[in-house]
Order: structure tokens, then sequence, then C-alpha cells
């Protein structure tokens, strides 16, 4: 559906309008006959069609709507909006509290969010490998419809590629997003300034941790948990109760908090200050990072944002933040300053103080 | 009572001859090892071998110059003749922790076991994995510092600085093995999570 209600014309390759519902077949969905992904899924022939209509369109169900059309027409109801994309190549792409499919929402709608905007459509790019079990492409797209309904976000285009064995690992998605912006809406870096408080909404750290605890057996991995979560909902509670004191909001994602506080410090042209005893990080994902050599400082997160609000406003939106579920473990960790030789520093526990260097190339691969 | 079951890690052919340093390191505590486990075996406490067997389709297993050492059914797999007695258990595992995707809970809740000292190699990897999964699981960790080994002896200091801070109790092998005699196992300290 439109903002406005009306039925959107959606999309190309994978659109067809389809009654919600999951069928027997291979257990999977639908009609399909074959267990696994062959290429002629891929082809657009008539196995690309009946992926769509036996599996992909039934199993995204409500969130889903279109027409099989080479592009959707959406009507909007704004003078503005928000747009952008996300590829997601996670490794395992099943993990604790979400799965790639619900991460491939959840980011996309999380990066619309933190411009202020409401999101409205969602594109989804599937590339699927050959021999990918259509049991896991379904569960993958159970979540995607989840997610998309949790996020209030319609699927309004999509596509399907199949690749030959091994040349990708099992499944890649690409979203773009669109929202929608209020005219009073105005965040972003530029209205940053001296007295602003930091915030951030969860903790940090646990999606890495708990990707990388998986992937190797480390044994934290059900103890910590992705925290990969739609934040759109957690953005407009505290935009409606605080349109003029939220002046930017940054999601936490790759390269990690460290990585949003020195991008900011140097575009603002501030300094920033955190304390290392007000970060929310939980006694398991110190564990681990301290174990790994690894700072949770820039680990990935996917649920997690940071804030800069009026320093006078902070306590009472960190109260607001705190009352959502996806804030509950918020706090504030730091302040606004004028510029100064290290663009961000972090008071230690023992009085001294650290800078927070930016992050070279010591990112961890596929978290995201 | 206390029961105490001994997880000992990755003590197979093809691991420790990796290189060099792992065989010297490994070569150095043989002995001890060795008298260690017989000790514990008259003592009643439970020798678990956890035996890593790596998958050919696991992209994330450590392959040495292109091969995969340890695959199931290899000669490199097998656990090292002088330490396994065959009333030991074994138990396969595909990653570092002797619990992730393995029954080796089950087993020692079975077996009442309420205690687990985890020995072997390498101290910095699996043995620190798999203290920090059983002290989650609820099991008081023991690692005995005469009986895990680590190629470089730094990481060997550094891991078990690491489990003294947050998992587990540091004693000698004759310690603990006159702890189990006494059956007065020392209580880790358990640091308070929020």
């Amino acid at each position: 559906m439109t903002s406005s209600g009306e039925p959107a014309v959606l999309s190309g390759e994978t659109a067809q309008p389809a009654a919600a519902g999951v069928g027997a077949g291979n257990g999977a969905g639908g009609g399909i006959a074959q267990d696994l992904i062959e290429l002629d899924h891929g082809t657009g022939g008539g196995m690309s069609r009946e992926l769509i209509s036996e599996l992909i369109a039934p199993r995204l169900g409500s969130v889903h709507h279109g027409r099989m059309e080479d592009s959707a027409v959406l009507g909007i109801e704004t003078a503005r909006i928000a747009i952008t994309t996300d590829s997601f190549v996670i490794d395992p792409i099943f993990f604790g509290g979400g799965d790639i499919g619900k991460l491939a929402v959840c980011g996309t709608v999380n990066d619309l969010a933190v411009s202020g905007a409401v999101p409205r459509f969602l594109t989804l790019a599937l590339v699927l490998e050959e021999g990918f079990p259509i049991v896991d492409l379904a569960r993958v797209l159970d979540s995607v419809r989840e997610a998309a309904e949790q996020a209030e976000v319609s699927i309004v285009a999509g596509d399907t590629k199949v690749v030959r064995d091994g040349e990708i690992d099992k499944i890649f998605i690409n979203t773009a997003g669109v929202g929608e912006l209020a005219p009073e809406v105005e965040l972003g870096m530029a209205r940053v300034s001296e007295g602003d408080a930091v915030i951030v909404t969860s903790y940090l750290g646990n999606h890495s941790i708990h990707i990388l605890s998986l992937r190797e057996g480390l044994g934290f991995e059900e103890r910590i948990a992705s925290d990969c979560a739609p934040l759109a909902g957690l953005v407009q509670a505290m935009l409606d109760e605080h349109p003029d004191h939220v002046h930017c909001i940054r999601d936490i994602t790759r390269g990690g908090f460290g990585t949003v506080l020195n991008e900011v410090a140097d575009d603002v042209g501030v300094s920033i200050q955190i304390a290392k005893d007000r970060l929310p990080i939980q006694h398991e994902t110190a564990m681990a990072a301290d174990m790994l050599g690894v700072d949770p400082l820039y680990l990935a997160n996917e649920g997690c944002l940071c804030l800069f609000v009026d320093g006078d406003a902070a306590p009472e939106i960190l109260e607001a933040v705190r009352s959502h579920p996806y804030g509950s473990a918020a706090e504030i960790v730091g302040a606004v300053h004028g510029r100064a030789e290290s663009p961000v520093k972090m008071q230690n526990g023992d009085g001294t103080d650290s800078v927070v260097e930016v992050l070279y190339g010591a990112e961890l691969p596929r978290l995201c | 009572m206390s029961r105490c079951a001994i997880l000992l890690n990755d003590l197979q052919y093809d691991l420790v001859n990796k290189n060099e340093e792992r065989k010297a390191a490994v070569d150095a505590f043989m002995p001890g090892m060795t008298a260690f486990l017989a000790r514990a075996r008259e003592l009643d406490a439970l020798v678990v071998h956890l035996q890593l067997i790596n998958d050919e389709n696991d992209p994330h297993a450590e392959r040495y110059d292109g091969w995969l050492p340890a695959t199931k059914g290899s000669e490199g797999a097998r656990i090292l003749a002088e330490l396994l007695d065959p009333s030991d258990p074994v138990v396969e595992k595909n990653k570092d922790s002797g619990f992730f995707e393995t029954d080796l809970h089950d087993k020692l809740q079975e077996l009442d076991v309420d205690t687990v000292a985890i020995a072997g190699m390498q101290t910095q990897i699996c043995v620190q994995t798999t203290a920090a999964d059983a002290f989650f699981r609820g099991y008081n960790v023991i690692i005995p510092s005469d009986a895990v080994v680590s190629a470089q002896p730094e990481d060997k200091e550094r891991a078990l600085e690491w489990l003294r801070s947050y998992c587990a109790t540091i004693l000698s092998s004759e310690e603990l093995l006159a702890a189990i005699a006494a059956d007065n196992l020392p209580e880790f300290s358990v640091v308070p999570i929020p």
C-alpha cells in the first residue's frame, strides 16, 4: 500500500500479486517441486515465475504489494523523502535474534529512521547460490515478512538472481528503502553543537560478538544475542515527544561507536568526551572482547543508535528511550565540547583519559 | 560430594604436529600430563577427550597450507595414544568450545559432574572458550596451569590471566589432584553479572 492507502503498483521481476499463505509442496511453500535452488529459478522463465508466485510472494504475505511490472509506482504525501540502500552478506545467515532476512529489513529501515523519516517502502533483491535449500529461503522470507510487519513497511519491488555454486555464499540480499519526512523534522550532524549530550540506546558490541562466537564456537553465542531490531518506532516515539531537542541520530553499525563519534567530531569541528563506566556493555560481551583482543567501541551493532541531544533535555529523552523495548539499556555516555586537539576522548575508571582513535582497516568481515 | 571431569582439548596428532613450536611445547608437558591423568583416573575423576573433527564444508575451519587437518576418520584426528585410556569418553566437536553443538553438557549432567578441569591445547583458544562455555552453563571451572599448553608462552600467560579474572580457579595439577582426593575442590568466586 502507498502512504495514502492506495494499492502500490509493484515492481519488476519478483512482483506477483498473490494471496498470503503457506503451501505444502516441499515443506517450504507453494508448489515448488525442487528442494534446492537451481539456476533456472533465476532465468526469468517459468521456474522463476513459479518461485515468485508459489514461494516468495506467499511467504511475504501482506507486506508484499505489487504486480508483474518493471517498476513500482507509488504515491507519497510529503515534500521530502529519505532514500537509502544496503547489501547484506552476513555469515552465518541464521543467528540468535535474527537472520539475514530480518537484518536486510532492519538495516535499511534503521538507516531511514535515523534521518527522521518514517520508513514506507522497501525493495528486496535476492542473490541466491545454486543449491541453496528452498526451506532456508522460506525461513529467510518469513523473517523478512515479520520484520517488515513490525517496521510497518511494504515491500514494493524485488528481484531474484541465481548464481552458480560457489560464486557467492548461500544468499546475499540488497534492500533499498524510501521513507517520508515530516516538514518539521531536521536531523543531521550540522545540528550537533557544544553542550549536546550523547546517548547510546542499547548494549554495544553484542551483534559482532554473537556472530563471531557462532562462527568459531566460542561459547558466548547463547549468552549474547544479536541486537538486530527495527528502530523506527523508537525514533518516532522520541521525535514525537522531543521534536526540537533531538539534533542528530546515527545508526551504530560497521565501525562501531568509536567511528560514529570520530565522524561527527570531524564533520562538526567539535570534541566529544565519553565516560567508560557509562558505556552500556554487557558483562559477557566485555569478557569476549577481552578474550578476542577487540574493543566493543569499534564493534558493529544492528539495533543500537547514538543520539546527540540538547544537554538539558537529555535526562527526559533518556527516559523516553528507556521506555521503549529496544532502548531499555540506554545511557547518557558523554557530551560535546569545543574543538580540541583530540577529537574524541574517553575518561577511564581510574581517572585517566584515553584517545578514541579513528579505526583503520580492522573491520571484521561479513558481520552484516 | 563433587564430581570432577577433566576435559582435554585437541591433543591429536595433526594438531600437536602443526609446527615446531607446538611440538616442543607439547613434548615438554607430556610426561607430567600422562602422570596427571593416570592419577586422576585412580581418583575416579572422569577424563573426557574433546576431539576436534574438521568439516570439509566449514569455511572457517583452519587449514594448514591449504590442507584440512583432523578430518573425520583420519590418522591425524586420533587422540595421542599416551593420553587415551580405553575407559575415557571421547566427544567429537567441530569448533573451539567443547560444548558447541555437542552432547558434552548432557553427558556431564548424566554423570552428575559439577566441576570441570579444563586442560590441553591451546590455552588461549579451546581451553579458554570451553572454560567460558562451562562457566555459563553453571559448572565450577578449574584450570590446571601445567596441564594446558600453547605454542607461545605469552599466549598461555595472557589466557590464564583472563581465565583467572572471569571464570576459573587456577591451580597446579598437583593441587587439583590433592583437592579431588580430599573432596575439597575450590569454588570459583563468581564475578557478579549485572
